[in-house]
């Protein structure tokens, strides 16, 4: 099916989607209504899944059309049983499109950011060297102090791994989820190691006097 | 074998040492985050965790804006502030 094509689908569809209430029964339950609820929510996380591409296009001019239809089309597949998996959680608390979207969103970012970083290392070896830019002579000089400070407090404060965690996300800007495949882990438990090294390194220039004392959180461990 | 040395611009500096408190998980930000964007199309912000959440990964808060666009064009209605709430 063609993009607009499929829209034009999705429109008519959404005019006659089940009440929010309603979902849950007609995709759990075969029965009449089923097969068409089950179509009528593929088409839901194709257009979110499109979305997400459509967001993410700048950084997609190395990947073809078709290969995005693909990817969009995959991502749409694979949230469909992600979704079903966990259709008991649904609790009402959004419009039940809201809360279909986020799995088709979700599943698009993963596949394009696989798709992106598939031939590309990601080196975990980096040490920090400061830089600094500024407007002013004095904006230069602070922005060279904190920047310094920072880069000690990673070398001093950090264990290996939080080190390489936060450097890779934040300076390296490799996506979390490709981050999370390669080192065999999730988004969840990296984004907590990324959070640690954050709590740490504010504690230490905390303690040397490069971030106020009330803004710093209380170290956690 | 030689270390990579990165440059550490003053901005890569803020976001290292960004406050992302109160702690939020990216697992209870995706079970949340539905809620948290119609609270915001309907002109509420209550949830200084997921706020926090949203501004300390990046990947989470590129998500909450798509769901965010598409929760307001079902719901007929303007992203453009909303979309600066979760931005800010």
């Amino acid at each position: 099916m063609t993009t607009r094509g499929a829209e034009g689908a999705l429109a008519s569809v959404v005019a006659s989607d089940p009440a929010d209430g309603e979902w849950v029964r007609l995709l759990s339950t075969p029965g009449p209504g089923h097969v068409e609820a089950l179509q009528r929510l593929h088409e839901l996380l194709l257009r979110a899944a499109r979305q997400q591409v459509s967001r993410m296009q700048p950084a997609l001019s190395a990947i073809g059309r078709v290969r995005q239809d693909d990817i969009v089309n995959q991502a749409a597949d694979e949230a469909m049983v992600s979704l079903l998996g966990k259709l008991s959680t649904f609790e009402g608390r959004s419009r039940f499109s809201t809360w279909a979207y986020k799995f088709g969103i979700l599943q698009a970012a993963v596949e394009v950011n696989r798709n992106l970083w598939r031939h590309r290392d990601i080196p975990l070896d980096a040490v920090v060297e400061p830089l600094s830019t500024g407007a002013s002579p004095e904006q230069y000089a602070e922005a060279t102090d904190f920047s310094r400070a920072v880069g000690m407090a990673i070398e001093q404060a950090l264990t290996d791994h939080q080190r390489r965690v936060a450097l890779a996300l934040l300076v390296d800007d490799v996506p979390i989820d490709v981050l999370a495949e390669r080192l065999g882990t999730s988004r969840n438990a990296l984004y907590k190691t990324l959070h640690d090294a954050r709590t740490r390194l504010r504690a230490h220039l905390t303690a040397t006097g490069f971030l106020p004392a009330a803004l710093t959180p209380e170290l956690t461990r | 074998m030689t270390n990579r040395r990165l440059r550490l611009t003053p901005e890569m500096a803020d976001k290292l040492t960004l406050d992302a408190e109160p702690w939020l998980s990216c697992d209870d930000c995706f079970h949340l985050v539905d809620q948290y964007v119609e609270s915001l199309l309907s002109g509420k912000d209550d949830s200084p965790a997921m706020r926090a959440h949203l501004r300390g990964c990046s990947a989470c808060h590129d998500e909450a804006a798509s769901l965010l666009v598409l929760a307001a064009a079902d719901l007929g209605t303007d992203p453009a502030e909303a979309l600066q709430r979760l931005t800010r």
